[in-house]
């Protein structure tokens, strides 16, 4: 190949292009999709890759899908090589061909120079509220397989060379239960069109030559960067063990085992030993994998290294074929999606945290599944009603070195806007009893994690629940001397939900009690500023006896009276003693 | 005949402008004095006074209407330097403003602070009291409660108190008892805010980070205007102090200090409505209005000659100020973006010189280069004249520091400025398709209006990269925001929220909030001297799918017109969406009204066509990428409507250049504006 002719400015003014791109591609889909989640809640991902689905830019959602159109594009162009044409717009959502789980959706577009040779895909990822299936919400945890999750579309070519196969939307249509299903993915194709059209234009701007060469220099230029912050890292192989409680059938502690070795500027991430038992219920895709992985790596180096291919050229990911974080073919993955899924984060961030402890905060939530709520007659209107749960809950926020957890974490990462209570008791016939932070939920540490939190609803006419609880044996892990966050914990009326509950009946004035585990703490407690100790006690985060067993800190006076203060000599004493 | 008066406080300067009777305009601009900006704005108004010979009582004395903007709520946001606040709340929902749905800004970055507290937990105090969604009383407040709440919020050292209940948009009753119950243990409490009077709409998150705002700048907004509003009468002035809002509007001083929240973001609007009567009388379509200062760059859209407005998820200063407000997206640091070296590349922002210590040319103690810095090198900017010679600037020094930046990456210093622009003008490009994609804005079809001190110096790039045609320079570009507050018109933009499935919706509630709505409005209206004749209401209903967190306003003539706004609703989606979204019924949200006070607006002012065109002087600078020699350099005051020049050329005046670059062609309008028409 010839000398690249291309300069550092001109790279940069090419690749921003790019993630302004993904960017429109992304709002495009917020401001034409007909569903909640997709039009307010940020679940969406939009990716621009090169001829051989490498990633170039994205915009991103969910961190830890950003990376899954990567795997199905590189796909698509393996399967339809010399079979595709300007204008093709594809589909597809198959775990076992690049996926993450069925409802993730990606739809992508190929781009051509003026010669007719593939220069790039445009593709945008979103998440659908039904998928077919045995049961409606795409999220089937007790499916026994893929089949019994729902409809499974390796590749389909939606639009080819321009022209809408109209059979393939009314195949669509007729495997989908919602209504807004097709809207929505034509607010998908309309965003691969859109950004298929705007790069046509930056490659009329700056020519083919010069944007082939803009990808492959801010490829280098992340694979370098990222690599030279591994170069930095401690020679040698870190390792960490991670279990989910239970699978939602009941399955006991779902093994992740991670080994990360560091060798010079390049790692090998090794998932052998992870579980491996084949009659379990947990199962996180190859793609699904990858992406947690990346996510949490990403977490750990400089924010602004551009998220790109060159952050795999750096990683040799080893996932044994059958073991829970990549399954055969055949599977089912919704619940496994999210548990092991995200534990994945949990174990290189526990293992990382050995060399590198100032980085390391598990970029994870233990979200079991949504909290589904129905029932037959809501007596205000008299008709059924289906509640997704999705209301604000606090909980699994963990510190990080320099700033305690703080704020809510839901799935994922604090990317989504949730629900509220006001709204909520419009739509469904419950009163929200509250959701106030739990004193002392926050795992201990020189910085606390983040309080969980009670959250009540009582519902006002009878009403059947769905839920699955984690994270109430193994907790939401402290980090460097840190203390894990206090457990979950779900009652459903009289019914203590361990791991999961299927339909369980709740009686008008009965109450659904979740008690949401707090974040993991970063570092030795007894080191916590005691200043900051006495004012979580003043903020009721922490309790006066929290205070001195988790921190060694004594104090003095009263909280009721506003008379609290420091003992400084008796915690100066107590912590000694503890040392 | 009398005076008129602007004046816009912004980072670096306080510009004030100035209408005489006959409908000429004056500029000045004074050193923006941040610790108490009342100071500033009275030694703008001197040189105001003192330019036009008179003294500054007799000019105040003459003086019918003073219209100010001031940035006081949001300084007082970035320095967290409000009231002691309090916050008292339906039991169970005691950390509501800390949950923030969620919300994080930077996904990416584990060690994200958290927001700096405007009022901590141990000041969160919660009472029994619950009402259901139909509004209806399900717990009553428990008053023993309230009263040991204010009690222990006095122990706390709270001055400012915010109540917010859930539902209380629907059955305000508990938070006014509330209220008089906190009274009557702590009647000097120094303000009291009920969340159902500062934004009586739901979700309660919005609605409870709002009030809690409200509670927070309302002190210092009250003592700031009142401070000036005493200055303003001991020098003569004898009418209201009109003060500028985030709504596009003006209110009364005294009602922007009960609900001061109303003020923050409050800045730009001036400029953004400025502009939007300029592309009217232009004749220029749909805009994008670009204001590029020393230390900023908002943009706005404005269709149909109306300026955007956002409300619920609007975020400043880390808070959600869920108020409708002009959207004007703040989208980089303008001239003071800074140029570094990292890993072998050249970078420009995000991060700003601001304007202490500024661009190194300022000589305030910048060490760093700017986009100022590279502008000046470049020849783009008139080192003697800078700011009508307010200031000097230090070319030698912005070389210096080119040089150092661009030693590293293999570049001279021209070349280290060339590459600062193109990578600014780019960044910008970007940030602005951004912006317009959020709205849908195809930028192809719109027109930019560019203003502000380094408006001109960027606008043509950056149109030209986003494909548009044409770009308007105001006369007055410099001190755009300062005219447009002039003669902004009185707004109240007020919703009441009423959430019920379309079908069901009690039009007798419908119409009750609605008077509610008008009759406070045309009160309000009242008090500022507004004339029944000039009141104009515009109604619209707030509409959403089942699910959906955020509600469309749809434009009714009449609040009672359900069935018409839910059709309108309906065809938009459908439009927009190509959507099969007629399955689902939507929901009632609430009722909103904007009622427009208007002002009357000064004929236009004669232009001398005649005026003689001579360049004022030759200058070397860089224009789309290549040096170009000899560029004239023209008065834009002097240069006449209906005058036409061929770039490359810049149009100056003793604030701000408009840069022409090669074969585009500029005209003069009617109105003096200078017009350019690019070439693709």
């Amino acid at each position: 190949m010839a000398e690249p002719l291309i300069d550092a400015v001109t790279a940069t003014v090419i690749r921003s292009a790019m993630e302004t791109i993904c960017f429109e591609m992304a709002t495009y889909v917020s401001r034409t999709a007909t569903t909640p989640i997709l039009n307010q809640s940020n679940e969406r991902n939009a990716t621009i890759l090169d001829a051989t689905g490498r990633l170039a830019a994205l915009s991103v959602g969910i961190p830890q899908f950003m990376l899954s159109s990567t795997l199905p594009v590189k796909f698509a162009s393996e399967f339809f090589e010399g079979e595709l044409y300007p204008g093709d717009v594809i589909i597809a959502n198959d775990p076992y061909h690049g996926g993450g789980h069925l409802p993730d959706v990606n739809v992508f577009s190929p781009v051509f120079d003026d010669e007719g040779s593939l220069v790039l895909f445009a593709s945008i990822q979103c998440h659908h509220g039904d998928t077919g299936g045995a049961m409606a919400g795409g999220y089937n945890v007790f499916a026994k397989d893929i089949w019994s999750e729902g409809v499974r579309y390796p590749l389909l070519k939606v639009i080819e060379a321009g022209r809408e196969r109209r059979d393939v939307v009314l195949m669509m249509r007729a495997n989908n239960r919602l209504p807004g299903f097709i809207g929505d993915l034509r607010s998908q194709v309309g965003a691969a069109q859109l950004g298929a059209q705007r790069l046509q234009e930056v490659i009329a701007e700056h020519g083919v030559r010069m944007v082939r060469e803009a990808v492959e220099w801010s490829i280098d230029d992340a694979a370098k960067r990222f690599s030279d912050e591994i170069a930095g890292w401690q020679d040698g192989t870190y390792e960490a063990d991670v279990y989910v409680d239970s699978d939602p059938v009941g399955n006991k502690d779902i093994h992740v085992h991670v080994a990360v070795t560091v060798t010079g500027n390049r790692l090998i991430i090794d998932f052998e030993g992870s579980d491996t038992r084949q009659d379990i219920s947990a199962w996180s895709t190859f793609g699904n994998t990858r992406g947690n992985v990346v996510a949490q790596l990403a977490s750990l180096v400089d924010p602004s290294i551009p998220k790109n291919e060159g952050f795999f050229d750096c990683i040799d990911l080893r996932v044994p074929l059958g073991c829970c974080l990549n399954p055969r073919e055949g599977k089912p993955v919704s619940s496994g999606t999210h548990h092991p899924g995200v534990e994945v984060g949990d174990a290189i961030a526990i293992a990382m945290s050995q060399i590198m402890p100032d980085r390391c905060c598990p970029q994870s939530y233990k979200f079991g599944s949504p909290r589904q709520m129905w029932g037959d007659v809501d007596p205000r209107s008299g008709q059924p009603f289906f509640d997704h749960g999705g209301e604000v809950s606090a909980g699994w926020v963990s510190a990080a070195k320099g700033v305690d957890g703080w704020g809510a974490l839901s799935a994922s990462n604090g990317n989504l806007i949730k629900a509220s209570a006001e709204i909520n008791e419009q739509l469904f016939p419950h009163l929200l009893r509250g959701r106030n932070y739990l004193t002392d939920s926050g795992g201990p540490g020189q910085w606390r994690g983040g309080c969980g939190s009670l959250f009540v609803k009582e519902v006002r006419t009878p009403t059947r629940v769905n839920q699955y609880v984690v994270n109430q044996r193994h907790t939401h892990p402290g980090i460097a001397g840190g203390s894990n966050g206090s457990p979950d914990h779900c009652t459903v009326g009289t019914t203590v939900v361990n791991p999961a509950v299927s339909g369980v009946l709740l009686d008008t004035g009965e109450q659904l009690v979740y008690r949401f585990g707090g974040g993991g703490g970063w570092g030795n407690p007894l080191l916590r500023d005691p200043q900051a100790v006495l004012d979580d006690v003043w903020d009721e985060y922490v309790s006066v006896g929290g205070a001195l067993r988790d921190y060694g800190v004594v104090l003095t006076g009263s909280l009721e009276e506003l008379t609290l203060g420091l003992d400084d000599e008796a915690t100066e004493r107590e912590r000694k003693a503890r040392r | 005949m009398s005076y008129r008066i602007g004046v816009d406080v912004g980072g670096t300067f306080t510009d004030c402008v100035l209408r005489r009777p006959d409908g000429s305009l004056l500029l000045e601009k004074a050193s923006t004095t941040p610790n108490d900006q009342s100071e500033g704005v009275l030694v703008g108004l001197q040189q105001l006074a003192n330019a036009e010979g008179i003294s500054l009582s007799h000019l105040l004395g003459q003086t019918r209407t003073i219209v100010h903007g001031t940035t006081t709520g949001d300084n007082t946001m970035i320095q967290m330097s409000g009231a002691a606040t309090g916050l008292i709340v339906t039991r169970g929902f005691r950390d509501e403003v800390e949950f923030r749905r969620c919300y994080k800004e930077d996904i990416w970055d584990p060690s994200l602070p958290p927001p700096p507290s405007i009022a901590r937990r141990r000041v969160r105090l919660e009472v029994d009291e619950r009402l259901t969604a139909e509004g209806v009383v399900e717990t009553p407040l428990d008053e023993e409660q309230v009263r040991k709440a204010a009690v222990r919020l006095r122990g706390l050292g709270v001055t400012s108190v915010a109540i917010s209940f859930l539902h209380s948009y629907l059955h305000p009753a508990h938070e006014r008892r509330a209220r008089e119950l906190v009274l009557d243990e702590w009647p000097d409490v120094e303000m009291i805010s009920l969340s159902h009077e500062v934004l009586p709409k739901p979700p309660e998150f919005e609605r409870t980070s709002t009030t809690l705002v409200n509670a927070y700048v309302g002190p210092p907004i009250a003592r700031y205007l009142g401070r000036l509003t005493k200055r303003l009468a001991e020098q003569g002035y004898a009418h209201e102090l009109l003060v500028a809002t985030s709504a596009g509007g003006v209110a009364t001083s005294s009602s922007a200090a009960r609900r001061a929240v109303a003020t923050i973001g409050s800045g730009p609007t001036g400029g953004v409505s400025a502009a939007g009567k300029a592309a009217a009388a232009a004749g220029l379509g749909d805009v994008v209005s670009v204001d590029m200062g020393g230390t900023s760059y908002d943009l706005c859209l404005i269709r149909d000659g109306r300026p955007q407005v956002k409300m619920d998820w609007n975020w400043f200063h880390r808070w959600c100020i869920a108020i409708p407000m002009v959207d004007i997206p703040s989208i980089g640091a303008g001239g003071g973006s800074i140029a570094w070296e990292q890993g072998g590349v050249l970078h420009v922002g995000p991060r700003s010189a601001q304007s202490q210590p500024g661009p190194v040319c300022y000589s305030r103690g910048g060490t760093e280069p700017t986009v100022t810095d590279a502008d000046l090198v470049l020849g783009r900017l008139d080192a003697k004249g800078f700011a009508n010679g307010l200031m000097t600037l230090d070319v030698a020094a912005a070389r210096a520091a080119l040089a150092a930046v661009g030693e590293r990456l293999g570049m001279n210093a021209d070349e280290t400025a060339a590459a600062t622009v193109r990578l600014v003008d780019a960044h910008m490009t970007d940030a602005i398709r951004r912006v317009l994609s959020l709205a849908g804005a195809d930028p192809r079809r719109l027109d930019l209006v560019a203003f502000g001190g380094m408006g001109g110096v960027h606008a043509t790039t950056q149109a030209r990269a986003l494909g548009m045609h044409r770009v308007l320079f105001p006369r007055a570009a410099a001190g755009l925001s300062a005219l447009g507050l002039m003669s902004a018109d009185h707004v109240i933009d007020d919703s009441r929220g009423y959430i019920s499935g379309w079908q069901k919706a009690d039009l007798a509630v419908l119409r009750r909030l609605a008077f509610d709505l008008e009759s406070s409005a045309r009160a309000e209206l009242a008090v500022a001297g507004v004339t029944e004749d000039r009141i104009e209401l515009e109604w619209s209903l707030l509409l959403v799918y089942p699910g959906q967190t955020f509600d469309a306003a749809i434009p009714v003539d009449l609040p009672s017109d359900l069935e018409g706004a839910v059709a309108e609703f309906h065809r938009r989606n459908a439009e927009a969406r190509l959507i099969e979204a007629r399955a689902q019924e939507p929901m009632l949200r609430g009722v909103r009204l904007k009622a427009i006070g208007r002002v009357s607006q000064p004929a236009p002012l004669e232009l001398d066509t005649a005026a003689d065109l001579q360049p004022i002087k030759h200058r070397r600078m860089w224009l789309d990428n290549a040096w170009h020699d000899d560029v004239p350099v023209y008065d834009l005051a002097t240069f006449p409507p209906g005058a036409k020049l061929t770039g490359p050329v810049a149009l100056q005046t003793p604030f701000t250049t408009l840069l022409v670059s090669p074969k585009d062609v500029v005209t003069c309008t009617p109105g003096g504006d200078a017009l350019v028409e690019l070439r693709h």
